[in-house]
């Protein structure tokens, strides 16, 4: 017979052996019976290694710590209303970001209003619908501006990314505001019938997303998928762009 | 699990965070108590425990359902734990703090009143003798109730390796606590 080692009385007292007749055999040896009560006791003594106590309220302790940190993730399925609503109830959402986004939102929507709307007639001067022509040139040269700027802050968050190999601290609430932001932008450049400008907006957003989710954080080999595609073309499409609209914002 | 659990992991998955933070509230308390065993500080239990629900919400949409929402949860906080661990040690040589085992130990030459604690300070003191491996192993089969299999996977081990590091840490707690049982 195969002698019964201490490996077997451990397989043993965890429940874990694999032959069922081993209990049977120690409790019918004197020896080994001997032995296995020996390794119990001393394994007994494993359950004296208790934390301490903490109290009935770590547990909402804990979620009041952590419920700022929670990061929209990637594998994160819900809508963006729902995820820019759950941001909004989080103090991780600065008030700073709050009012700029109020005031894109507010701009979007003033630009939406005053952009070519069909079904509705301007009043015409010599053969020009004056009002139309006024306010569009206010209007247009807003966006032209506020895109502008917009611009330069993705330039700035995503030369940085392109160029560390850690996350900076607030990085995906940042990119999160920038998001939205870039979608507002987009909806007003494309209530406003600039299209091209809606378009390459609208081709920012996927990477954008990745980073508000930190989708980088699940690889290195993701990080730098992410990497190469800023360095490869979009950096450089996004500072002719802005650089294209600051001109024009000038010369009108 | 319960369809109540099912029904809450699939909500917070969907990225409701009330739902979320009724697995806080369910669960804090043994990862705590998870977390101190494999760290032996009160304050780095904390950090584990805050770092291993940041992750568990960032990958919840992965759990599957196949294995309990509890051994998910207790894989997260391991992996945290040997990560906070491994950076604790590195910077151990620039701090001058001793983790709580080792003032328990030198605590525990001194003449105690109070015998338990003393058994207490001992088998802390024993238990941090382990390698974080060992001690993981050996935490999750004896007081967490995981099968070999599962600490295995848990731990990135085969079943063998894992078996081998459950015995040597026995090996080594029984070293440290015969005395324990001798007095």
């Amino acid at each position: 017979m195969k002698k019964i080692t201490n490996d077997d009385l451990v397989l043993l007292y965890y429940g874990e052996h694999e032959n069922p007749e081993l209990a049977k055999m120690v409790a019918a040896d004197l020896e080994l019976s001997a032995r296995f009560e020996a390794l119990g006791l001393e394994l007994g003594q494993i359950d004296n290694f208790s934390p301490p106590a903490r109290d009935d309220d770590y547990a909402a302790e804990t979620w009041l710590k952590i419920s700022p940190q929670l990061a929209v993730s990637r594998e994160n399925p819900a809508g963006f209303w729902n995820r820019l609503r759950n941001g909004l109830a989080q103090p991780h959402f600065s008030f700073a970001g709050v009012a700029a986004l109020s005031v894109v939102a507010v701009l979007a929507f003033m630009l939406g209003r005053q952009g070519t709307q069909p079904g509705i007639e301007l009043p015409i001067t010599n053969g020009i619908p004056q009002t139309a022509s006024l306010a569009g040139l206010g209007t247009q040269r807003l966006l032209t501006s506020s895109v502008s700027g917009h611009l330069e802050q993705v330039n700035i968050v995503l030369t940085e990314f392109a160029n560390s190999d850690e996350s900076r601290a607030n990085e995906a609430e940042r990119v999160t505001d920038m998001l939205v932001a870039n979608r507002l932008y987009r909806q007003a450049a494309a209530a406003r019938g600039d299209q091209a400008l809606a378009s390459f907006l609208a081709g920012l957003e996927p990477l954008l997303i990745e980073m508000a989710y930190e989708a980088h954080q699940d690889s290195p080999a993701t990080r730098n998928r992410m990497q190469q595609e800023i360095r490869g073309s979009l950096l450089f499409r996004v500072r002719a762009v802005s650089q294209r609209l600051q001109n024009s914002t000038i010369s009108t | 699990m319960s369809k109540t659990e099912e029904k809450t992991i699939r909500k917070a998955a969907a990225g409701d965070r009330l739902a979320f933070r009724d697995l806080v509230l369910e669960h804090s308390h043994a990862m705590f108590r998870l977390a101190w065993r494999l760290s032996g500080d009160k304050t780095a239990a904390d950090d584990i425990v805050q770092e291993a629900f940041i992750k568990a919400w960032q990958k919840i949409g992965d759990f599957r359902m196949e294995s309990s929402f509890r051994s998910w949860i207790n894989r997260i906080t391991v992996n945290t734990a040997m990560d906070y661990l491994r950076k604790q040690s590195r910077l151990a040589a620039r701090t001058t703090a001793e983790p709580e085992w080792e003032r328990s130990r030198e605590g525990s030459e001194t003449p105690k009143h109070d015998v338990q604690i003393d058994i207490q300070t001992q088998t802390h003191a024993a238990m941090m003798l382990l390698s974080e491996k060992e001690r993981a192993a050996l935490m999750l089969r004896h007081f967490e109730g995981h099968s070999i299999n599962e600490i295995a996977q848990m731990l990135d081990l085969t079943s063998n390796a894992c078996k081998q590091t459950i015995f040597r840490a026995v090996r080594k707690m029984r070293i440290e606590l015969a005395p324990l049982v001798a007095t």
